[in-house]
């Protein structure tokens, strides 16, 4: 979160100044009192859930939910939709290229903000109210059906199966990938590294989907699996085929379970904690009184907050009585679904007024992406509104309600796998540590929206 | 049922957690935030410390500097400031509340984080 805001040219046009990497104004922390109300809520929502909830499973029970109506049903499965989608995605995939490739090494030149804020954090709120929007959209997916067009393979036959046990480990890798370039590589805001890391990444999707086919891009491909996983808390679920609305907890209940589906979720949440945690002034005093380690620092402190979230989680879960035959180390990756409202929780209230304001910013600058004054989409006037940061009591309550709220829908979502997973007598004894790691994790988060 | 007992218990959360959401205490810091910035030998200080500060209130920084250099105010807008070596006084005014860097530019160090209310 640290390179974007703040880039629009100052009025004297003096735009050299923009070319080095600069933060801006970041959200003031919350209060003590709000803090504290959240972790108490936190605390006893969790208890009350593990007391009083219901004690056989609701939403493994099978996927529910009612058809849409036919109207939008036809729509949605229609070719043409399918089609157009494909083509907005591979538009925006073409317009990122050429910002990317002819574009200017400024901090003007709207690529940053579209592959920073546009794509990495507005894949959270459009799968959660589209659903698996990357999936219909990916240009890596179109660029796979064009190559076997082209040479006259058939798109839908991989070279080899997917391996089972990979799972989701490679998604988990890229993620990481991602997250590293983002908030640790020095060089994260200099056109050359993003076009290097966006060209990375079309490669590895490109010979990992000719190999794999599509199996490939729904367990490998890092923002696809992010958007599918988000997408699972939206009301949009699909019965057999058949498009249906449900609610986001029986939603979620269908997360395909495969290997590395923790490591997917320790990143997610890990590195959005660390980049909370990189903002406070006790972490920046410390890496600059320690100039020389400063780098080793921030590789290690990223590091330490994934493999922190993924251990707390494992042994979270893992700490329960089993029935005969059921192996503990399995549990995990089966609960770990729960952890992703936690994430959308806690990634709101920490991008909110970013995704807002930079976000417009964006919108703003792609009007002008030859930094040459041009206004192709008549979007270049426009003024940012700034209204959300002027109010920081409503945007501090509106961010610990929805990391609350998170914290909510996981704690009934691990309950509920828990009933349908565990044996009778170790359902509520067996539920208690995870329970334990999901307040650690939400009280963590508001201590770092306090502290940072 | 469960059904009530998940709206109760989101009930209470957000009860909870609105409950005393409301008063954001605002530390008025008097007008006329200083900051003594001091750079010698390619060493600032602060490095990185919290200073609070009122937003639209002038905020001044008061450097001893060495060098001639500049330093970059990440707010938003963003403004810089140049400074000679020696001793000089410069005045901003920040509008929008948040937190806001004040980096030197070279060598590349935060040198204070103002959190403007």
């Amino acid at each position: 979160m640290r390179p974007l805001t703040g880039l629009l040219p100052d009025p004297a046009g003096d735009r050299s100044i923009l070319a080095h990497g600069i933060g801006g104004a970041q959200d003031l922390p919350i209060s003590p009192e709000l803090a504290i109300a959240g972790a108490v809520a936190a605390l006893t929502v969790s208890f009350t859930v593990l007391a009083l909830a219901w004690r056989s499973p609701r939403y493994d029970a099978g996927l529910r939910g009612r058809p849409v109506p036919q109207a939008l049903a036809t729509l949605v499965d229609s070719p043409a939709f399918a089609v157009a989608l494909r083509v907005l995605g591979f538009a925006l995939f073409l317009f990122t290229a050429w910002t990317a490739v002819l574009g200017e090494d400024l901090l003007i030149n709207p690529v940053f903000g579209m592959f920073y804020v546009l794509l990495w954090v507005g894949i959270v709120p459009a799968s959660l109210l589209l659903g698996p929007v990357w999936k219909a959209i990916s240009p890596v997916r179109t660029l796979h059906l064009l190559l076997g067009v082209v040479t006259g393979s058939d798109p839908g036959q991989g070279l080899r199966a997917y391996p089972a046990r990979l799972g989701y480990w490679p998604a988990a890798l890229g993620l990481l990938a991602f997250v590293w370039f983002e908030l640790v590589y020095p060089q994260s805001n200099d056109l050359g590294s993003v076009r290097l890391w966006c060209a990375a990444y079309v490669a590895v999707m490109l010979v990992g989907g000719a190999v794999f086919c599509d199996a490939f891009y729904e367990r490998a491909d890092l923002f696809e699996v992010y958007s599918s996983l988000v997408a699972r808390l939206s009301v949009w679920g699909r019965r057999d085929g058949e498009l249906v609305v449900l609610s986001p907890l029986a939603n979620l209940a269908t997360v395909p379970v495969a290997p590395g589906l923790l490591g997917v979720v320790a990143v997610l949440f890990g590195s959005t904690a660390y980049d909370s945690f990189q903002d406070s002034s006790r972490w920046l005093r410390f890496t600059q009184a320690h100039l020389e380690w400063s780098r080793l620092l921030d590789n290690v402190g990223l590091l330490a907050f994934c493999v922190g979230v993924g251990v707390v989680f494992f042994v979270g879960c893992a700490t329960t009585g089993v029935s005969p035959g059921q192996q503990r180390r399995a549990l995990p990756d089966l609960f770990a679904h729960s952890v992703v409202p936690i994430i959308v929780g806690y990634i709101v209230a920490h991008y909110l007024s970013y995704f807002v304001e930079v976000g417009q910013q964006t919108v703003v600058l792609m009007s002008d992406p030859m930094s040459d004054g041009s206004n192709l989409f008549g979007t270049a006037d426009l003024a940012v509104n700034y209204w959300l940061s002027y109010h920081p009591t409503l945007l501090a309550v509106t961010k610990v309600l929805t990391v609350v709220l998170g914290h909510v829908l996981g704690v009934v979502a691990a309950h509920d796998r828990a009933v349908s997973l565990l044996p009778r007598r170790h359902q509520v004894t067996g539920q208690l540590p995870l329970l334990v790691a999901m307040v650690a994790f939400t009280v963590g988060g508001l201590y770092l929206l306090f502290a940072a | 049922m469960p059904h009530i007992m998940t709206a109760a218990v989101l009930a209470c959360a957000l009860a909870l957690t609105t409950a005393c959401g409301s008063d954001d205490a605002t530390e008025a810091t008097p007008a006329g935030t200083v900051i003594e910035v001091t750079l010698a030998d390619g060493q600032v200080t602060p490095a990185g410390d919290r200073v609070q500060a009122a937003a639209g209130e002038p905020i001044t920084l008061r450097i001893d500097a060495d060098v001639a250099g500049e330093l970059h105010v990440h707010s938003v807008p963003e403004s810089e400031i140049a400074f000679d070596a020696g001793t000089s006084e410069h005045e901003i005014t920040i509008d929008q509340p948040g937190v806001v860097e004040v980096e030197l530019h070279e060598p590349p160090l935060v040198v204070v984080q103002i959190e403007v209310r």
